[in-house]
């Protein structure tokens, strides 16, 4: 009995271990969308795709570490999706992996001409579009109300600053931001004409652009806390102890269900260059797989089809606030209404996509590195500089 | 001899089950590190890798330069000083906990076991925000109320230092402290009895009764203890180097400089290179500490 026991659990294992690589087998009309976004942007998607293609079956399955999965199995056509929705920042990484098809044979001529320039640029790596933008996000200068008013709404980071010096003290801050995080200060590079790394992948093509938007920037952090964690930044505007903060939209229902009054200005100008800070921008959109491509190109075709007619944009826009891609969506009356999206269309503008070369990786240590070394330790700016950009050369060469 | 034989066979068929999921967990991934680090699988040639012979460690020598080097001194540092700290805490706690007619022993055990029933990463952040955080951690709470001025604690190397080998302490403990108080209990009371009425002092007692005794007993999880303070990476990491809450700290043990110097490149072959390195690395203080205690 204990032997027929023992072989009877050995075959279960075995079986168990085999069942692993066994998939199910799909239809042509059946497409995957993996995904790592909040619900009511999917509910949203879900239902506008029920209606304009339902001859489609259509699943999305949220993946936490998207990026990683894909970089595991995205050509495997029995484990990876067809499509993932994702910001179009790791387009440059999975193009040169090999997994991702070029979009624009999927679409009808002309299916684009209303979309934002910004965010055509953003999903189009070595001139091939990879990615059909949904929607945008970008870094908003937020204010509470309550402490500053309308007419103190800096223009200027003259202004701004002046602002600080004034109402930083006892615990409370006059503006705070995660200040030496590559994403939140790269506002603050480009302001000054410089960027973080070049279409080419050269690291800090203007260095003496970076090197004075260091120097410029660290008089703002002398009068900021000494974390630039998200959570520090987040908790001490929602409690009310900062006067106003530049984040992104996702703070936005956070700071509601806080009962802060909210306020939403454009980005203040650097008085010195006469250029606003210019953040980041991130495209989210839909990318599809190679075999998907292949193999359910009809599916793909109709799926894509769908998602470039501006009801989803809205629909999109009226669920959770995002900002659409396509221009054609600001017309309509409830969008152009609500001011958080037309804070983001209006700094789209200005904003700079993130660069989506697969050097830029490399290149979030590098700057947070550069950041940390310059506003918490204190180091000496064009040292610190020299030193990243060293470490940006070596982390380059180093990725291939 | 032919019995003897064939009760081997069954002995591997029931365990080969085992020694297949050994095999898949243990083995096969240490195995396919050796061989991807032997490859050029990076971005650009993700699928369609080809063997490039040693050119990865070569070219890995050059990320274990100055700053390996003090990562390394660090990183050892870094193992003395938790080791040290430990053993002293965890051999005082359990010898506190065996004082004869103890009330509440139960309920003190407990709480020393509780750092170990939490997740290590919420216990870190915990840490990171309760008590470090300058603008709303009890530490500086404290100073405020005291009317002093607030403490960065993360943000030189030494004091980084110092607040991850209290976490990594509180952390670790549990582990230390069971182990300990298991070897403590197996001792017979006899032989304090015995130096009790020959006039040994609690000193005495500890010295040639009680270490003699739990060395052979604790030396196991002192083994393992070690190596997982060796190849610390989440309470480093998470305290001070984590992307987008970097500290300002300059402290890093080998596995977090070579994470920040190698593995964000995407370059498999480069990183696994660098990875097999440091198990070599570890391997070999493995294979001298044990050659010490057999020798013993």
């Amino acid at each position: 009995m204990k032997r027929l026991v023992s072989v009877l659990l050995m075959i279960g294992l075995l079986m168990g271990l085999t069942a692993c690589g066994v998939s199910q087998k799909e239809t042509a009309n059946q497409l995957t969308i993996w995904h790592d976004k909040e619900d009511a942007v999917i509910a949203a998607l879900e239902q506008a795709l029920k209606q304009a293609v339902p001859e489609l079956e259509i699943v999305f399955e949220k993946k936490t570490s998207l990026t990683d999965s894909l970089k595991l199995v995205g050509n495997d056509p029995s484990a990876a999706p067809d499509l993932f929705i994702f910001a179009h920042d790791k387009i440059g990484v999975f193009a040169e992996m090999g997994i991702l098809a070029p979009i624009q044979p999927f679409l009808e001529d002309g299916a684009l001409d209303q979309f934002l320039p910004m965010t055509i640029q953003a999903a189009s790596y070595k001139g091939t579009l990879y990615q059909l933008p949904l929607y945008f996000e970008t870094l908003l200068f937020m204010y509470n109300r309550r402490y500053m008013t309308e007419a103190d709404v800096p223009e200027t980071t003259e202004a701004l600053l002046a602002y600080m010096e004034e109402n930083t003290g006892r615990g409370r801050y006059g503006f705070v931001e995660q200040h030496s995080t590559a994403y939140y200060s790269a506002a603050w590079i480009h302001g000054f004409g410089g960027s973080i790394i070049d279409e080419n992948g050269t690291p800090f093509p203007d260095e003496q652009a970076v090197m004075d938007a260091l120097n410029y920037h660290a008089r703002f952090v002398a009068l900021m806390p000494g974390e630039t964690e998200y959570s520090t930044v987040n908790t001490l505007f929602l409690e009310g102890k900062a006067d106003s903060t530049i984040g992104g939209p996702w703070m936005v229902p956070s700071a509601r269900a806080a009962n802060i009054d909210l306020g939403i200005a454009p980005m203040p100008t650097i008085e010195a260059t006469g250029k606003a800070l210019a953040p980041f921008s991130g495209v989210q959109g839909i990318h599809v797989l190679k075999f998907a491509a292949e193999k359910k190109a009809d599916a793909v075709k109709k799926l894509l089809s769908a998602l470039t007619a501006p009801e989803i944009g809205i629909d999109l826009a009226l669920a959770s606030g995002c900002a659409p891609a396509n221009e054609e969506c600001y017309t309509d009356e409830r969008v152009a209404g609500d001011e958080l999206v037309q804070a983001m269309r209006t700094t789209a503008q200005i904003a700079v996509p993130m660069p989506n070369i697969p050097e830029m990786d490399v290149m979030w240590t590098v700057v947070s590195n550069l950041l940390t070394n310059v506003n918490l330790s204190h180091k000496d700016v064009a040292e610190s500089f020299v030193a990243a950009k060293v470490q940006a050369e070596q982390l380059i060469g180093a990725m291939k | 001899m032919r019995n003897r034989k064939t009760d081997a066979r069954k002995a591997y068929l029931w365990s080969s089950p085992s020694l297949l999921l050994i095999g898949l967990m243990v083995v096969f991934p240490i195995v396919y590190t050796a061989y991807i680090s032997l490859t050029n699988m990076n971005v650009y040639h993700w699928f369609d890798f080809t063997i490039v012979g040693l050119d990865n460690y070569i070219r890995a020598l050059f990320v274990f330069d100055s700053g390996f080097l003090s990562a390394l001194l660090a990183t050892v540092l870094w193992t003395v000083v938790n080791m040290a700290l430990q053993l002293v805490i965890a051999f005082t706690l359990v010898s506190l906990l065996n004082v004869p007619k103890l009330r509440l022993r139960r309920l003190y055990k407990t709480l020393l076991m509780f750092p170990w029933a939490m997740p290590g990463y919420v216990s870190i952040l915990l840490w990171k925000t309760g008590m470090f955080n300058t603008q709303f951690g009890l530490l500086n709470q404290w100073l405020t109320k005291l009317g002093l001025e607030t403490v960065r604690w993360l943000s030189s190397s030494v004091s980084a230092f110092l607040c991850c080998t209290v976490v990594n302490l509180w952390l670790a403990l549990p582990f230390m402290i069971m182990i300990m108080d298991g070897a403590m209990q197996s001792i017979d009371r006899s032989y304090f009895e015995s130096a009790i009425l020959d006039g040994a002092s609690w000193l005495e007692r500890t010295r040639y009764i009680t270490i003699p005794a739990i060395s052979p007993i604790i030396a196991p999880a002192v083994i393992i203890t070690v190596f997982t303070t060796f190849k610390q990476f989440d309470v480093v990491y998470l305290l001070t180097q984590q992307a987008g809450a970097k500290t300002g700290s300059g402290f890093h043990t080998i596995l977090t400089y070579a994470y920040e110097n190698a593995f964000i490149t995407n370059n498999y072959g480069y990183s696994s290179a660098i990875s097999i390195i440091i198990f070599l690395l570890l391997l070999v203080f493995s294979a001298r500490y044990q050659m010490r205690e057999e020798n013993r």
